[in-house]
This record gives structure tokens, sequence and C-alpha cells, in this order.
């Protein structure tokens, strides 16, 4: 009898049986305790420090009264670097995949822009970063410029790659029914990039984030931004300024990450990658 | 050039970097008319696949001429008289069982070639309840025939079948044997099948075309005189097995025939 048991749970609604158990999974002792142990050790580790050398870390204690005391002035700040990486990506990833697509159809063109991405991408950015502001001044456009390169070349290749990541059958299965290229492109490649192209993205959304930091730092005299504000809190040695603005940039990365799974859990429902295993 | 069979003459085929001498496919002459089921059998290496490729217009030939019921491969295509069954079940994992079946239809919509109504052709191979479900959710057998399905989907005049039951289980692959053919017998259409099994052959075709190796060619032509429709007791009758031993006689002097393979382990 106990064997029986699950087949039949399987047969009449395999799937939300299989939501339920991973919902439960996720809430068990068993998913987050070794986390919470992990997060309370080093806490404790840093209070320690803390405790004995605060030139070394400022106790937590003060990074968060910051936080709590003055909000505003974190939320627009981070607004103001979280605006820098999203326009970089957008710009960056952008034109990435547009490039990707136009490479896929024009081989010429992939023989002409590879060599050209390939150095840009083991060009160091922040060596390029204060020519930007040389030539763009100190508003938002060398560090969106930034962020655009550095988030460029990931995306590229990445899609490139899915795009050739075609099944030969399949494209057989196409070839018979005498689909043209843009069928064979919107139909057939562009989803089957989609894996390859949210892979990129899950890489380069948490990467904006540290062009824009970069691009503020190199920036010297622009207002905002928590690139800014570390700066010039790091040289007036307020160390609880400069931890409470890389809390705020860890959280923006994280939110990043989730959303990106979010977007692959709707898009990739079909993918290997989103299989749950059961365990 | 008939406008009731397919033809294939002097077909030569040599692929890039292989052996001049042992050609893929070396002089092939085939005549299969409208509306038989035919089997392409062969040692592996024999050019079957290749054959097949040929006709879907899939790949070039260096001599011969090849027609496909009065026009060229390609031109079958353009008017999407062709379905195509590949080794894999080749489905779309991101459309679900039906818009995978009514893919053909949306595909090059300039052909203007009617299509069946895709709930039709899944009830006609079982399937109508997994009308919703993904390709992941379903088993090899189920997958191969939703591809089964979508290939019937146009009422191609042509179905190429590239060892489509190849990676299946025996028992599904029987089970499935009988259901093409009985969508076959509705479907009244002209199907090349490419096999490695005797059985397969037998079970299904009018002819089979039984090919030798190194180089590719057309061994013998055996015809199957096998009543229709063919169930169960046919398919497990004595004269099926006079047939596959007639089959595996024929395939034992195309073996002998052909040159042997490089690497062959000699005992």
């Amino acid at each position: 009898m106990a064997t029986s048991a699950p087949v039949r749970a399987r047969r009449d609604g395999g799937a939300p049986a299989r939501r339920r158990a991973a919902r439960g999974s996720r809430l068990g002792p068993g998913v987050w305790l070794p986390t919470a142990v992990a997060v309370l050790t080093v806490g404790l580790g840093w209070s320690a420090v803390a405790a004995d050398q605060p030139y070394l870390l400022p106790p937590l204690s003060e990074v968060g009264a910051i936080l709590v005391e003055d909000p505003l002035l974190f939320l627009s700040n981070a607004w103001s670097t979280l605006s820098i990486a999203l326009l970089g990506v957008a710009c960056g990833a952008g034109t990435a995949f547009v490039l990707a697509l136009l490479m896929s159809e024009i081989p010429v063109l992939r023989r002409a822009v590879m060599p050209l991405a390939v150095v840009l991408n083991v060009t160091p950015v922040v060596a390029l970063a204060p020519a930007l502001v040389v030539a763009f001044g100190f508003g938002m456009t060398p560090k969106v410029i930034v962020t655009a390169i550095i988030t460029f070349f990931p995306v590229l290749i990445n899609v490139t790659t899915g795009l050739r990541s075609v099944s030969l059958p399949v494209l057989h299965v196409f070839s018979t029914l005498h689909a043209s290229r843009l069928e064979v492109l919107l139909r057939l490649r562009i989803p089957s990039s989609l894996p390859y192209t949210l892979a990129a993205l899950r890489v380069v959304f948490p990467l904006s984030i540290v062009g824009a930091v970069v691009a503020e730092f190199v920036a010297a005299g622009s207002s905002s931004g928590l690139g800014t504000m570390i700066r010039n809190a790091a040289a007036t040695a307020r160390l609880e300024y400069v931890y409470a603005a890389v809390a705020c940039l860890a959280v923006m990365g994280v939110l990043m990450l989730a959303l990106i799974t979010l977007v692959e859990r709707r898009l990739l429902f079909w993918h290997e990658s989103q299989q749950r295993t059961p365990s | 050039m008939s406008e009731d069979r397919i033809e294939v003459h002097g077909l030569t085929k040599t692929y890039e970097g292989g052996d001049p001498r042992r050609p893929a496919l070396d002089d092939i002459h085939l005549e299969i008319p409208r509306g038989r089921f035919v089997s392409l059998i062969g040692p592996s290496g024999c050019g079957k696949s290749t054959l097949l490729r040929v006709i879907a217009g899939l790949e070039e030939h260096d001599t011969g001429e090849v027609t496909v019921f009065g026009s060229t491969p390609r031109s079958m295509c353009e008017a999407k008289a062709v379905g195509l069954v590949p080794q894999t079940p080749a489905l779309l994992p991101w459309l679900n069982v039906r818009r995978n079946v009514s893919l053909p239809a949306r595909v090059n919509r300039r052909a203007g070639r009617g299509s069946e109504d895709p709930d039709h052709l899944l009830r006609m191979v079982g399937l109508e309840d997994s009308a919703r479900k993904y390709p992941g959710e379903l088993s090899g057998g189920m997958q191969q025939r939703v591809a089964i399905a979508r290939a019937f989907g146009l009422r191609p005049d042509l179905l190429l079948m590239d060892e489509p039951f190849s990676a299946l289980d025996e028992f599904t692959r029987e089970a499935l044997q009988l259901q093409l053919l009985g969508l076959w017998e509705r479907m009244a259409t002209t199907v090349v099948f490419v096999t490695h099994s005797v059985r397969e052959a037998v079970t299904l075709s009018d002819r089979i075309v039984v090919m030798s190796a190194r180089p590719g060619r057309v061994h013998e032509v055996l015809p199957v005189d096998l009543p229709r429709p063919r169930g169960r007791d046919v398919v497990t009758g004595p004269r099926m097995h006079a047939l596959e031993d007639r089959v595996r006689a024929s395939l034992q002097s195309a073996w002998e025939a052909g040159a042997a393979p490089d690497d062959l382990i000699p005992l």
C-alpha cells in the first residue's frame, strides 16, 4: 500500500503536489537553519572585531542606526545608482542582443564585430572611466556608458551561443516546411536562446551595479549615488556610512537576482534548468 | 518525370572529405509509386538516412536526378507537401502539445496549404487529453506520437520518417507501428521510412529497399505481400516470419557485397 500512494498522487495532479512539496521544503528548518547559523556566525565575528578595533570594522549597531536615522538619504542615493545601473544594462544588453541577432544572420558582420568586442572586453573599463568623464562631464552619461560597456560582452557571447544552440532535427523540420529565415529566427532561434540570454542577465544585473559604483568613484565631483557616498565617507574615515552604503548595494543586488529568478521561472518553465528534482 | 511516383536516377553523393572511391550514395536507382509505404533498410553507413534527406531536399547531391511526383524536392517543400518525422521527436519544448501539432500550419503561410484540425489529429494518435501539456511532461513514445501528428497535419503528399521508433522500448514501438498504419491508411499518403529493424520494415511496408554499405547502393527491392489492414493477427502470422527471413538473408548478402567498415574488429 505504501508504494501505491505516490503513484496515485502523481496521476491526479502531479504539478500541484510537486509545488506543495517545494513550498514545504522551502520553509523547513533544513533549508533556513544552515543559512541562519552562517549569518549568525559572521555577525558575531564582525561584532567581536568591531568591539576590539573600530577602525577595522564599524559596530553593526552603528551601521544599523545610521540606516534607520536617515533612510531617505540612502534611498535617494540608491535610486541614483540604480537608475544608472538599469539604464546601463538596458543600453549595453540591448545593443548586445540586437548585435547578436544581426551577427547570427550576417556572418560577415560577425567576423567584423567579434574581434572588436573581445578587445573591448579585455580592456579594463575602470581605466576608460576617467576619459569618459572628461569627455561627457559629471552627469549620468559617462556612468551609463561604463555600465553599458561592462554588461555588453556577456550578453553578446551568451546570446550568440544561444541562437546557435538549435537542434538539427528541429531545423530539418522547419526546412521541410520551407520556413523563412525570419520565421526560423522568431519561432526557433530566439526562444532557444532564452535560457542563455537569461543566464547572461543573471550575471550582468549585479555587474551593472559594479559598473555604476566604479563610475561614481571615478567621476569626482558628482553629487549623488552610493558610490559617491562611499568615496566621500571613506575620505573622512566614517566607516559606518561606508558599510551602510555597501549594505544598500548588497540588497540591490539580491533584489535584482530575485527579479531575474522570477522572470526565469515564468519564461523558462519548459527548460531543464527549471525542473525541480525531487530530493 | 512522372506525376505519380518518386523517381531517383543515377544518384551519387560523396560527403566533403569522404573517400571519393566510396561515395555515401553510389548510382542509386529507385522508383516509389504514389500512395505506397516503402522502407529503406541496411547496415549502418549504407546511406539510407542520407537518401531520405536528399529526397526531403535537405541535402544536395552530386550527380543524378531526384523528382518527387514530377517536381523537385525543394519545390515540394515550398508547397509544404512534405512531412518529416526525425529520429528524435524534435518538438518545441516551449509550446504545448496542441501548438506543436499546429506549428506547420502557422509556418510558411505563403504556401497556402490547408491543414487538419489539431484536436482531430491529437484524437487520432490518442493524445486528446494531453493537448495542454508540454513535451517535457510526456514520455518518449507520447512525444513521438505528437511528432507524427504534426507531420500528418498538412496531409502531406510525402511523409519521410527517419528511424522514428528506434529510441522506444519494444512494446511501445509495436503499438506505435500499428497506430501509424491506421493513420496512413486513412490519410493515403506516400511514406518513405528508414529503419534498421527487419521486423518493423516487414510489418509496415509494401516494399523494402535493402541497401548495402561502402559504397551506399540499392542491393535489392523486396515486395511485401501481406494483406492490409495489418492487425496483430497478420503481424504475428507465419507468412510474416517467412518474409522476415527473406529480408534477413538479403541483408546478409548486402553486408557481404559491401566493403567491411573501417572500425570492424576481426574475431
